[in-house]
Order: structure tokens, then sequence, then C-alpha cells
């Protein structure tokens, strides 16, 4: 070992108790670091399997939606389609797929039966940019296939009943409620619901759905389903609400294209309309989503999602865009984003309080070991040497914080997987905390104190390297 | 043949401070040591003997005037340099001792033999060798901190020596030591010079340790004003 290394250990060593409160300061420091990251990325995969599957990364809709509407309530776009197409012409690498939404209610007027909502995403069965992605998540049950009655091939009857006086017309569409025999639509739906209502949930069941078919209007249909399938995202309240099924059903729910039913006219009472297929258009949809390449670097997600949410908004100035974190913010409140600011403000503090404390216990040093450095420089030590003594203090403190931060974060880590602990949502879903170690943040708790003690150190370092040998001798002779 | 001197001052003058408050501290000093002498400065308070040793060790640059080692001029030489210089070609004693009490006898005796680079086996075997001469080769293993007073400037002694510098400079060796161990390491001094024929220059105000000089050289008001045999 040189002469630096070993002094600046002896020193280390000499001076352990203050030392060790500055290493376990910035130890547990930069443990919080890490699993507040490693917590936070836990936190993005299971967005990214949840909220996602929603707003992929992000969603365009009409002017007049707001983010309560991203759960299905978008008004219609008729030209949904060409906007994807814009949107993958103008950027190369970004996928876009049209979506149709809806609101729906099951287990209504059934005796003894809890009624629940849940959002109905309409998704291309093939080109939609997340199915590979839900494919995955199928826990019981299968996705659909072509052969799955996705179109009935007829028009749900639309029954509209005009209001006497100044009371709103009321639109009905009820296609199989009158139409018995027709096959149920399949949906996939959230294995969290299947949790919550057993009984009316699994694969294979049926039942029936009260949807609303038009955001703005009072439009309602009531259809019935089969479920095929069961997924599971992570987040079990995102994955009790949003149920999925083949855009197209929800293209002929909604009588999103051409209508050839014949219409009736009762005078007096309404008009009414069905029984023969539509023509359903693909132009037409409720929302584009938009998938995006990953960037080289994660580290900043959010900030990627807002980035790619202007690039997009540049493209469609007139529509509303929406990033995942705007509806993730919406569901959990951006609470996570203020502790993770307050968090890292207070590491940030307290990190430079340990550079400052790390700096005035060697500036004491210095003045207690003058002329033990005058001795080193009498024997011949040139400055580099003394500086090095301080700077490897540094190096070791640095070294020995980030090493015990990290062994302190995998420690906490394997208790909370060990023990087990949950966040409680509503409907008595809960999801388990866990954590993914970004090994680019393990980097960081081992280089940022480094770092920090080195510069810390580097002060004191300089000054005592740069006091003459004459000086250092005759300044600690006085101290003696 | 004539000598070469190891070391040569010339018109060396040190003044510390600015303007009116400057003190001279040296004036106009011109000396030679040459190899094998056993050199006592002495001097009243505030002569100037220890800022002579400085200059002398290359801890302090004169302000004006030249230092010559082995005839070279090393007045203008850059801090590195000098550094090493300081650490191959010269000794020191210093009247605190100056161990480093955290490290063994034995450590502290090889340490400027480490910060000159060499190797720790072959320091370690030359740091007994001068601890069996130095009589306190049994402590080897002790720290410093251990040790009394006399013991403590034994091993500086043998650490003066560890690098075969070519002269030893001892500012007040006894200062901080009673009468019988003062002797003991007067004693210990010449007999270095006698036997390993290294060069040592003491500073002492005691008159009788100056008396074992063989050559004195007085310091009054920083200027020399005798230079001569020891009577």
């Amino acid at each position: 070992m040189s002469i630096s290394r070993s002094f600046a250990w002896s020193e280390i060593k000499e001076h352990k108790l203050i030392y060790t409160v500055i290493i376990l300061v910035i130890a547990f420091t930069m443990a919080s670091f890490l699993l507040e990251n490693a917590y936070i990325n836990y936190m993005m995969q299971v967005v990214n399997e949840t909220v996602k599957n929603v707003t992929a990364d992000v969603i365009i809709t009409n002017p007049d939606c707001d983010v309560r509407d991203l759960y299905g309530t978008e008004t219609t776009m008729k030209n949904a389609g060409e906007i994807a197409r814009l949107i993958e012409e103008r950027f190369p690498g970004y996928k876009a797929s049209v979506r149709v939404t809806a609101q729906a209610t099951y287990g209504v007027g059934l005796a003894n039966e809890s009624a629940d909502g849940c959002t109905l995403q309409g998704i291309d069965i093939h080109d939609d940019v997340m199915v590979e992605s839900l494919k995955k998540k199928i826990v019981a049950g299968r996705f659909f296939r072509d052969d799955d009655p996705i179109l009935r091939g007829h028009t749900p009857l639309y029954i509209k009943i005009n209001a006497p006086g100044n009371l709103p017309d009321i639109v009905y569409g009820a296609g199989q409620r009158l139409l018995r025999e027709d096959e149920p639509y399949p949906v996939i739906v959230g294995a969290a619901a299947a949790k919550v209502h057993p009984s009316i949930i699994s694969v294979g069941k049926e039942l029936d759905l009260y949807i609303c078919a038009s955001a703005r209007g009072a439009n309602y249909a009531s259809i019935r389903v089969k479920i095929i399938g069961l997924y599971e995202s992570g987040t079990p309240t995102i994955d009790a609400m949003i149920w999925f099924i083949p855009a197209d059903s929800l293209r002929e729910i909604k009588c999103y294209g051409k209508v050839k039913g014949r219409s009736w006219i009762i005078p007096g009472i309404g008009s009414f309309h069905g029984f023969n297929p539509i023509e359903v258009d693909r132009n037409m949809g409720d929302a584009v989503i938009v998938k995006v390449p990953p960037p080289s670097i994660s580290i900043d997600p959010i900030g990627y999602s807002e980035e790619v949410k202007r690039r997009i908004q540049s493209i469609v100035p007139d529509l509303k865009v929406f990033s995942w974190h705007d509806l993730l913010v919406y569901g959990a409140g951006s609470m996570q984003d203020v502790v993770t600011i307050l968090l890292w403000g207070s590491m940030g503090v307290t990190l430079l309080l340990c550079g400052a404390a790390i700096k005035y216990v060697m500036d004491s040093i210095i003045i207690r070991k003058m002329r033990e450095i005058g001795s080193l420089k009498a024997f011949g030590a040139r400055d580099r040497v003394i500086f090095k003594i301080f700077l490897y203090q540094g190096l070791f403190i640095g070294s020995l914080s980030g090493v015990l931060g990290i062994l302190i974060a995998i420690l906490v880590m394997k208790i909370v997987n060990w023990y087990g602990i949950s966040m409680q949502f509503i409907a008595g879903t809960q999801l388990k905390i866990g954590f993914v170690v970004n090994w680019f943040t393990v980097a960081i708790s081992i280089i940022l104190p480094i770092l920090l003690s080195i510069a810390a150190a580097s002060i004191p370092a300089k000054k005592a390297a740069m006091l003459p040998p004459v000086e250092a001798l005759r300044r600690g002779e006085i101290s003696l | 043949m004539k000598k070469e001197p190891i070391i040569e001052l010339s018109h060396v003058t040190k003044i510390y401070g600015e303007y009116e408050k400057s003190v001279i501290a040296l004036n106009d000093v011109s000396l030679k040591i040459f190899p094998k002498e056993f050199i006592a400065v002495t001097g009243p308070s505030g002569s100037g003997k220890s800022t002579l040793l400085h200059c002398m060790g290359l801890l302090d640059r004169p302000t004006e005037g030249k230092i010559f080692i082995e005839g070279r001029d090393v007045s203008r030489i850059s801090g590195k340099d000098i550094a090493v210089l300081r650490g191959k070609k010269i000794g020191f004693v210093f009247q605190s001792h100056n161990l480093i009490p955290r490290l063994t006898v034995i450590e502290n005796v090889i340490l400027p033999g480490l910060i000159a680079g060499r190797k720790r086996v072959e320091l370690e075997k030359k740091a007994i060798e001068l601890l069996r001469e130095v009589g306190i080769e049994h402590r080897a293993k002790h720290r410093g901190a251990h040790l009394s007073g006399g013991e403590q400037q034994r091993v500086a002694i043998a650490r003066a020596l560890i690098n075969d510098p070519i002269i030893v400079l001892a500012d007040e060796p006894t200062g901080a030591l009673d009468t019988e161990s003062s002797k003991e390491i007067m004693d210990l001094l010449e007999e270095m010079n006698k036997n390993r024929g290294v060069t040592v220059v003491f500073v002492s105000h005691d008159p009788e340790i100056a008396r074992y000089g063989r050559r004195r050289i007085e310091l009054v008001d920083g200027s020399v004003t005798y230079d001569g045999v020891n009577r």
C-alpha cells in the first residue's frame, strides 16, 4: 500500500467515530435513494403493464375531453384512423392505434348481486399497439380469435323516445335483448374484478352490460357478453375497471359505420331502427393511442413522456394529448411525485451537509496533524503525496458509504419482500410492494458518494499540500 | 586533494514578513559544510540558528543568496525536485522527535525510505541494523508513543539515517531530554559521525551540548560571528 493510502486509512481508523457517523448518514441517504428509485422503477413497471393498456405512451382525444374521459367517455373521433396514420408518417418508429371506448355497468337488476362499473376498451385484436402486452397478461382463458362473434351481423336496435315538454329525449340501443339467440360478444376481464365479484365474473360466464354508447348524449345499449379470458397486470384497481372487447364489436354497439337498418317512426312516442347489419367504419374511434420507442437511457420516464406529448401535440394542435403520467396522476394523485421531489431534495441537502462535515473534520485533522505533515514533507514527501492522503480518505469514505448504502437497500428490499408489504386499494384489492433495481442507479449510489467525499476532501487536501514544510513544523510545535 | 563542500551557503539572507514588520532571520550568511564534519550551531534565542538549519535542509528558501548541495545550485529548482532532493540527501532530527505515534518504531524508521520509493523489505533490513546501532532493536515492534523521550530520539536518529543522507541536521536534539539522555543522544550522534562518516550539524543553545561539535558556528542577530574550531 502506498504511503498516501496507508496514512489515509490510518487517519480513518484514528477518527473512526466521527467518520462512522458520516459514512452511516451517507449510506442511509444512498439507501433511500436506491429504495426510492427501485420502488419508482417497480411502479413504472406496474404502470407500463396497467395504465399504458389504456393510454400506451400518449393518448389523443377530441378537444372537449379531459383526463377523466380517458376512462371510457371520450367523444367520437370521426377521423381517428387518419390521425393514427399521420402520427406514424411523421414520426417513424411510432405506432398508433385507434381505440373505441365506452363505460358500462354490469349486474344491474340482478337479485342479491352487487352491481359494478367497468370501462370497455375496444382494441384491434391484431394491430393494437398493446395487443402483445395484453396477451402476456392473460392468466385464465384466452385472447380473442377471428372466429369469435366479433360482429354479430346486425345493428342493435335503437329506440328513441321523445320526452314530453322540455325533458330530454331518451335513446336506448338494446339489440341483444331483442335477439336473445345471438352469440354474446367476447370480453376479457381483469382478474381483480373476478376476485371482487366471483359469482358474476369468471371464464365462460355470460352477463349483461349496460353501455353508455355515446359520451355526451343519452345513448345506451344493453348487450350480452361472454368472458373468454382474465388478465392480470399488477394494479388491481385498474384491472378491476378495464375490460377489453374487440374494437369492431364496440363500433357495432356504438353504431360507428353505415347503418343499413330500417327506421320506424311512431308518432307521439319516438322512433326505432335496426335488425340489419351495419358496415363498421374503421376510421372512427374515440381515441388514438401512440406507442413510442423507449429512450436510450431511462433516467426520467416522466420527463420523456412529457417530451413525447409535446412532440405529438405539435402535429395535432387542435386535439387533446395526454401522457400515461396524466392518467396516473388523475388516478393515484401526484403525491408520489411530490414525495419523490421532497425525498430527492432532502437527500441533496443531507449529502451537502455530509460533504461539509467531511471538510470540517479534515480541516481539524490538518490543524492537529500539522507537525506530522511538516515531518512528512521534511522526509521528502511531495505536495501531491500529502494531497492524496486526504483525497484517499475521501475515496475510502465515499466507497464505504456507497457499498454500505447498497447493502442496507438490499436488506430493506429483502425484508419488504419477505414480509410481503401491500398497498390497500378500493374494493378490497391490493398491490404488493416490490422493487426493480436499475443498475444505473446502483452505479450512481457508488459514484455519487465517492465524488461528493472526494470533492469535500479536496479543499482541505489542497490546503495541507500547499503548506510550506517550515510553516507546518513550526505551527505543529506551537500546537504541542 | 582539497575536499569539496557538500553544502555551501553563499550570501544567504532570509527575511520574514514585509515592510516595517519584516524580520531579518539570516543576514548575508556564507559558509561551507564539508564531509564528515560535526558542527554545532550556537547562539542566543532568535539568532537564526533554526532558520539556518531549515535553509541548509531545503525546508525553507532564502530571500537572497544561493545554496549549493554537492555543487548544485538548488536555490531556484522546483518544489517537487526540492522535496525529492531533501528526502534523499538530508536527514532530520527534531527537538520533539516527530515520530508518528500510531506507527511502530520500525515503521517510523522506514518512513523516509518509503517516501523515497524504496522497497519495504530492503528498508526493514536496514532499519533493524540502524536500530541495533542506536541500541533500541528490541523495541522495533513497539509503537512510537510508548517509548521514553530518549528512546524516541534514538529512533529519530535511526530514521534520519535510513536513506544514507549526506548530512544529518539536528535542531535542538536534546531540547526535550534530561541531562543523562541528552548525553546519550549526543554520544550517539558523535558515534554515527565517526563510524558512519555522516556529516552532522546540530543546533543547541546549551554550551555543554554545543561542546560536542568539533566545529562551531555562532550566530548573533542572523549573522555569523564565529566559525571555527570549537574550543
